[in-house]
């Protein structure tokens, strides 16, 4: 060894190749090598505290259970921006403003059953991703969106459809949304509050990356605010609740000549004039993806070309 | 032999030439960041932004104070060892910066990077516990 080190380059020469080969590892291992951790058709049950209150539920049908597909979905009237039927109502606008392109979708359901997400193949771990649109056909999704990306990270709360799959929060001051079992959506600081406390309360939906856009009905964000750092406009994906199982979903394309995308600000204007009490940004940039009734409404974009990018998780309405 | 024994070459060439190759690594450093910048979308990370600092402070400032202050260790036999444990913590702390900066930029992280910050750390202890080794005992 003491010779080998003494030599002048065949240490620097072994060396740099060990690293090139970690560098390359790593990287290859964070953002491609796809880790499965849970199944969520075979091992993952619904936590006791979420089973316990669907047996509690008699009047109505619980989030818990799977409501039967109704017939009137066969007879839904859908146009290529509106779906409705008894239980789903779908309005999708396309507004132009800051020189960009936003996806404004106007959601009231009947339950809040009928508020979902679901996994890339079912299957929760790092780099399982999947098309949003592939996600939302496979699911029979009307209407979905692209969720967290909670796969991309190690931290973060990630609660779905009553199953707790990450308890780990991020560390620092991060907002996570919190989609009860009455399907309504709050903002809560993850340092402050644990998944379990946050189970306890019936949280049905847990996503984590924000932040909060807006809460308790005032605006949460300024001009500087930005997630990782991010002090320009991108395509953005967010959800907001105007009153009990009315919701508002908007997307808006970015990085383009055509697009700019918003500010984080100007996306919580949005949801504050459409009357949302709370809102919630999103994953976006590339994954900015809005889907309906079998086609993508957004252009979804990287910066590069127009296309999806795979994902880990969508939020969706459908039965 | 022993790491204190003396190698009559010269080395204040060799001093000189490891000083500008760090100068240029710094250089090169802050490139990276700047053109991984223009396709960051307006994100940024501190670690890659600083990471030149591996380079410019733990490398050409250091040898420029080894050539200063203790110019004796370079024609010592230990020299060579010192110079490749040391290098390689440079190498180790910059790549481990440049990854921590890729991976912010990108929203995600690593349990590897505490790794490089460790190996590299380890690697810089043990050279400058090597370098005050001959220092002391190499005059």
């Amino acid at each position: 060894m003491k010779k080998l080190l003494s030599k002048p380059y065949r240490w620097a020469a072994i060396y740099s190749i060990i690293l090139t080969v970690t560098f390359a590892f790593t990287l290859v291992d964070t953002f491609v090598l796809p880790k499965s951790i849970t199944n969520v058709s075979v091992d993952a049950v619904p936590s006791k505290s979420s089973l316990t209150a669907s047996e509690g539920s008699t009047s109505t049908p619980s989030v818990g259970e799977t409501l039967a597909k109704s017939d009137t979905q066969s007879e839904a009237v859908i146009t290529n921006k509106s779906y409705q039927d008894e239980n789903i109502k779908i309005n999708i606008e396309t507004v132009r403003k800051y020189d960009s392109n936003i996806y404004v979708a106007d959601i009231q359901v009947s339950d809040a059953s009928y508020l979902k997400t679901a996994l890339a193949n079912n299957t929760y771990g790092r780099n399982i991703t999947a098309a949003t649109s592939d996600m939302a056909k496979d699911n029979k999704a009307i209407f979905a969106i692209n969720g967290d990306y909670y796969g991309f990270r190690d931290g973060g709360y990630v609660l779905r459809n009553g199953v707790t799959y990450r308890d780990t929060a991020r560390s620092g001051d991060n907002d996570a949304l919190v989609i009860d079992k009455e399907g309504d959506l709050s903002v809560v600081s993850e340092d402050e509050v644990s998944l379990d406390s946050l189970n306890d309360k019936g949280a049905w939906q847990v996503l984590s990356f924000g932040p909060g856009l807006v809460v308790d009905g005032k605006i949460a964000v300024n001009s500087s605010s930005e997630v990782g750092k991010s002090m320009s406009s991108n395509p953005r994906t967010a959800i907001g609740q105007i009153s009990p199982l009315h919701y508002i979903v908007i997307v808006s394309d970015g990085r383009t000549s055509e697009s700019e995308g918003l500010s984080l600000l100007q996306l919580a204007q949005e949801f504050k004039e459409r009357g949302c009490t709370v809102a919630y940004n999103l994953d976006g940039g590339g994954s900015s993806t809005m889907y309906f009734n079998g086609e993508v409404i957004n252009n979804p974009t990287s910066g590069k070309s127009i296309g999806e990018r795979k994902v880990s998780d969508i939020v969706y309405f459908g039965y | 032999m022993s790491i204190l024994d003396i190698n009559k070459r010269n080395n204040d060439k060799q001093l000189r030439k490891t000083i500008l190759t760090y100068l240029i690594l710094s250089v090169i450093s802050i490139v990276i960041d700047k053109v991984y910048g223009i396709f960051g979308h307006g994100v940024d990370s501190k670690s890659m932004t600083w990471m030149f600092l591996y380079p410019l402070l733990g490398g050409a400032l250091m040898y420029f104070l080894i050539g200063r202050l203790i110019p004796h260790i370079t024609k010592l036999t230990g020299y060579r060892v010192f110079f490749n444990i040391y290098n390689s913590g440079i190498a180790t702390l910059t790549l481990g910066s440049l990854l921590k900066g890729i991976f912010e930029i990108a929203g995600t992280n690593s349990p590897y990077l505490e790794y490089y910050y460790m190996g590299g750390g380890v690697f810089i202890a043990v050279g400058i516990f090597i370098m005050l080794l001959m220092a002391v005992r190499g005059k």
